[in-house]
C-alpha cells in the first residue's frame, strides 16, 4: 500500500519531467533528514534539486552567543545547560580558552546536556546553591516551550541565555538578496505547527515561488514535491498545506500568545549569514530577572568579541545558505568529519553536513548542482 | 539480614559479606556447582575445543521492561559464546555494587540471573562481590565470563563470506535499546515495549547444521548497522540492507520517528544475524520462524562486491526505493544500554 502510493508519486513526478532545473529548498533539519534518510535524491530526475537551506538552529547560532555560554560555564558558581547538539559546536573566534562547551567541560566546567525546559527546571531545583543557566538556542518550535517555562515562573537560581530565531525572516532575506536563490520552497512543518501556515504565504505571493508545507515522512516530502512541480507546470505559485492533519493556517495560537508575552522580536545575528531584520527572540524587560545577560552582565559582555575568519576552505556559510551542497565543501569528509567537526553543520543532527555524512549517498557520480561562486 | 540497603560493610570481607553471599547469592543464585567456600570452582570439561569470553554490564536503569542487569549479564555472555559456535556451559560472575543499592533490588537482579542461566542451560560456578562507596558506581555493575564447548560441526568463519550471500535476522530490531531508553523516563513517553533480552542459543542450534550458514553475529551496541560494518570491513565486501524487509515493531518505529533515531543503530540483546549462502536463506528463515521469538525472522539484505564508488560499505534501500548509506555510528544516542 505504502509502496504503491510512493510509486504513483514518483511516476507522477517523472511524468512531469522537468526540462530545466527545479531547485527546491527546505529550511528544516528534519526535512533534510527525511529526504536524505529516504534516499529521495537517488530516485528523482536530475533536474529536481533538493537543497538544504538555513534549517539548523545550532548551525546559525552566532559565535558570540556560544562564547557567552562558554564564559558563563567557566564560572564556578554556574551550571550551564544546553541542548546536546550545541556542546561540540566550535567557535572560530574565541581567542583564548576553550573553543566549545565540551572543551569547557573537560576543563572542569559544569556543562550538562538537557532535552527540554523541564529538565532545566528540575536541575535548578536540585541545585539551589548553584546558579543554573539554560542556554536555549533554537527556532520557534524550541522557543515556545521556553516561553511557557518562563511564563510559568522558574526557580530563583535559573536564568536563560536566549538565542532564539524565527525561520521565515531568513528565507525572506535570502529572497530579497537574490530572487533566483531557489525555485520553490518546502516550508517547515514543525515551525508551521506553532506559527501557522499563513506565515509562509509571502513566498508565493510576493516572490512568485511555489510553496508547500510538508510533513516528515519520505512520502510526505514526495507529495509536497509533486505539488510544487505541478504548480510550476501550471505556471502558478501559491502556498499549499500538504500537512493539514497537523498544521493549521493560524497555528497554535496559545503558544504564539505565550511567545508574545515573554519575548520580543528584533534584528539578530545569524552565524555565517549576518544580521537579519526581525529574526531574533529576546526576553521582555519584565523578565529581566530570568535573563542571564542581565544577571551576569559582566560575564556575558562580549563587546570585545572579534570573530576570526573560519578555517581555510570551510564553506559553512555557503552550505547554510543553500549555495553549496555539503559535499562540495572541500573539507567535507576530509578534514571535517563528525568526530573532528570544523563547522557547526557537521555537529548538529540537524546540520546538513552531518546528515549527509551519516546517511547521504556519497558517491563519485552523485549529481551535483552547478556550484555558484566556487 | 535486617539491613535493607547495601552498605560498605557488605564488601569488607567480614560477617556482612559472608551473609550477603549466603543469603543472596547462594539462596537466589541457586546452583549446585556454585562453590562459595573455595576460591575457585572445579568443573570438568570434555576433551574438546573450548571457547571463552568475558563482558561487563553497566546498563542504566538497572531494571527495564523485559529484564535487568542480571539477566542481561547472563545473556550477553551466553550469546557471545553461541554466535561463536559454542554451546555455553559455565559462567563466572563478578558484582561491583554501589553502597546504598536496596537489598530488594539486588535480590531481583540475582534471581533474574539464576533464571536466565537456568533457561539458557548454563551453570554459574563462581562469583565475587565488591562494594564501592556511594557515588562511585552506577548501582550494580556485573562482569560475566563464560566457557563453552565448540560445536564440532560449526563452520562459522567470516572468511567464508562472499558476494551474493544473504543476511538473515531472527526478529525485530532495536527493542532492547528503546525499552531501556524509555525505562529512563527522560522523554515522558509511555510504552508497552519490552526488551528482547534473551539467549540466542536456540536460534544457533536450529541452523548450525546447515552447511551454507557462514557467520553469525549478535547485533548489540551499535545495532545491525555496526554489525554489518564489522563484517564488511573484515571482508572488504559491501552489504546492502532492504529497509522494507527489516522487522521493526511499531513502537520502535514511532519512538525513532519522534526522537529522530535511526533504528539500525539501536541495540538488540536477543537477536542474531546470520550471513548465509543464498540457496539456504529460506531454510534458515523457516527454521527460525518456528523458534520462540522467531516468528518475524526475515532475509533483510545481501552481500555485494565492495562498492568502491561509495565512502561507506553499508547501504540501505529505503522504503520508498531510494538508497542511502548507513555510516558508522559516531556518538551513541543511548549511553549505557548494556
Ligand atoms: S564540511 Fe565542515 S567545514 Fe565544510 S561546510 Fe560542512 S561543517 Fe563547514
Amino acid at each position: 500500500m505504502r509502496r504503491q502510493s510512493v510509486e504513483t508519486l514518483i511516476a507522477g513526478l517523472d511524468a512531469m519531467h522537468p526540462e530545466r532545473p527545479f531547485r527546491v529548498m527546505n529550511v528544516c533539519g528534519g526535512h533534510e533528514r527525511s529526504i536524505t534518510q529516504a534516499g529521495l535524491r537517488s530516485l528523482l530526475d536530475k533536474h529536481i534539486e533538493l537543497i538544504p537551506g538555513p534549517g539548523c538552529p545550532v548551525c546559525i547560532c552566532p559565535e558570540e552567543d556560544i562564547a557567552q555560554a562558554i564564559h558563563l560555564a567557566l564560572n564556578e558558581q554556574v551550571i550551564l545547560l544546553s541542548f546536546g547538539d550545541m556542546l561540540r559546536v566550535p567557535v572560530f573566534s574565541h581567542t583564548e580558552g576553550p573553543r566549545s562547551l565540551l572543551a569547557a567541560r573537560s576543563q572542569g566546567a559544569d556543562v550538562r546536556p538537557v532535552a527540554s525546559p523541564l529538565d532545566a527546571v528540575a536541575i535548578a531545583r536540585a541545585n539551589v546553591t548553584q546558579q543554573v543557566v539554560f542556554f536555549a538556542a533554537g527556532f520557534e518550535t524550541t522557543m515556545a516551550p521556553v516561553a511557557a517555562m518562563v511564563a510559568e515562573g522558574v526557580p530563583d537560581n535559573l536564568t536563560v541565555l536566549l538565542s532564539g530565531r524565527l525561520t521565515w525572516p531568513a528565507v525572506a532575506m535570502l529572497l530579497s538578496n537574490d530572487e533566483q536563490a531557489f525555485d520553490a520552497l518546502i516550508a517547515p512543518g514543525h515551525v508551521a505547527t506553532i506559527m501557522g501556515s499563513d506565515e509562509w504565504a509571502f513566498v508565493a505571493e510576493q516572490h512568485g515561488l511555489p510553496t508547500a508545507i510538508a510533513g516528515f515522512h519520505g512520502e510526505s516530502v514526495l507529495a509536497a514535491l509533486q505539488c510544487l512541480l505541478q504548480q510550476r507546470s501550471d505556471n502558478r505559485a501559491q502556498l499549499v498545506n500538504c500537512y493539514p492533519e497537523v498544521v493549521k493556517p493560524q497555528g497554535n495560537t496559545q503558544a504564539q500568545q505565550l511567545l508574545r508575552e515573554v519575548m520580543v522580536v528584533s534584528a539578530a545575528n545569524w552565524r555565517g549569514i549576518g544580521v537579519v531584520e526581525d529574526s531574533g527572540f529576546t526576553l521582555r524587560p519584565e523578565f529581566a530577572t530570568v535573563n542571564a545577560r542581565v544577571r551576569f552582565s559582566e560575564l556575558t559582555d562580549q563587546s570585545s568579541f572579534t570573530p576570526l575568519a573560519p578555517p581555510a576552505g570551510a564553506r559553512c556559510a555557503d552550505v547554510v545558505l543553500g549555495r553549496l551542497y555539503p559535499d562540495q565543501c572541500p573539507l567535507f569528509g576530509n578534514e571535517c568529519t563528525p568526530r573532528h567537526p570544523i563547522g557547526p553543520c557537521m555537529v548538529s543532527d540537524e546540520g546538513a553536513c552531518r546528515i549527509w555524512m551519516s546517511s547521504g549517498m556519497r558517491s563519485v557520480d552523485e549529481s551535483k548542482p552547478t556550484p555558484e561562486g566556487v | 539480614m535486617t539491613e535493607e540497603y547495601i552498605s560498605l560493610a557488605h564488601g569488607n570481607g567480614g560477617r556482612l559479606t559472608r551473609e550477603l553471599i549466603d543469603k543472596v547469592f547462594v539462596q537466589y543464585g541457586q546452583h549446585p556447582l556454585l562453590d562459595t567456600v573455595n576460591d575457585a570452582a572445579t568443573m570438568s570439561l570434555p576433551n574438546q575445543t573450548i571457547c571463552m569470553t568475558t563482558d561487563s554490564f553497566t546498563v542504566q536503569p538497572l531494571e527495564f521492561p523485559g529484564g535487568n542487569v542480571g539477566s542481561l549479564a547472563v545473556h550477553g555472555t551466553v550469546n557471545d559464546l553461541s554466535v561463536s559456535g559454542a554451546t555455553p556451559l559455565y559462567l563466572s560472575t563478578s558484582f561491583i555494587i554501589e553502597e546504598g543499592v536496596s537489598m530488594a533490588c539486588l535480590i531481583r537482579v540475582v534471581k533474574a540471573m539464576a533464571e536466565a542461566a537456568h533457561k539458557a542451560n548454563v551453570s554459574i560456578v563462581t562469583g565475587d562481590t565488591k562494594v564501592v562507596p556511594k557515588g562511585q558506581g552506577g548501582g550494580i555493575y556485573i562482569n560475566t565470563a563464560g566457557i563453552g564447548l565448540k560445536r564440532t560441526h560449526t563452520q562459522f568463519d567470516i572468511k567464508r563470506l562472499s558476494a551474493g550471500d544473504h543476511i538473515v535476522v531472527s526478529g525485530p530490531i532495536g527493542d532492547h535499546g528503546v525499552a531501556v531508553l524509555l525505562a529512563r523516563d527522560e522523554f515522558g513517553l509511555d510504552s508497552q515495549l519490552i526488551s528482547d533480552c534473551a539467549s540466542v542459543y536456540p536460534f544457533v542450534e536450529a541452523i548450525d547444521t546447515i552447511d551454507g550458514v557462514k557467520f553469525l553475529r549478535d547485533p548489540t551496541r551499535g545495532g545491525i548497522a555496526m554489525a554489518m560494518h564489522e563484517m564488511a570491513q573484515a571482508t572488504n565486501l559491501s552489504i546492502r540492507l532492504n529497509e522494507a524487509a527489516i522487522p521493526l515493531s511499531g513502537q520502535v518505529e514511532s519512538v525513532c520517528n519522534m526522537l529522530g533515531f535511526d533504528p539500525y543503530y539501536l541495540a538488540c540483546e536477543g537477536r542474531v544475524v546470520a550471513v548465509v549462502a543464498p540457496e539456504v536463506s529460506e531454510e534458515v528463515v523457516r527454521r527460525w520462524q518456528v523458534c520462540e521469538h522467531g516468528q518475524n525472522a526475515a532475509t533483510i539484505g545481501e552481500v555485494l562486491p565492495r562498492q568502491e564508488q561509495y565512502h561507506c560499505p553499508v547501504s540501505l534501500v529505503t522504503h520508498i526505493g531510494g538508497e542511502r548509506l548507513l555510516d558508522e555510528l559516531e556518538d551513541d544516542p543511548l549511553p549505557r544500554i548494556c
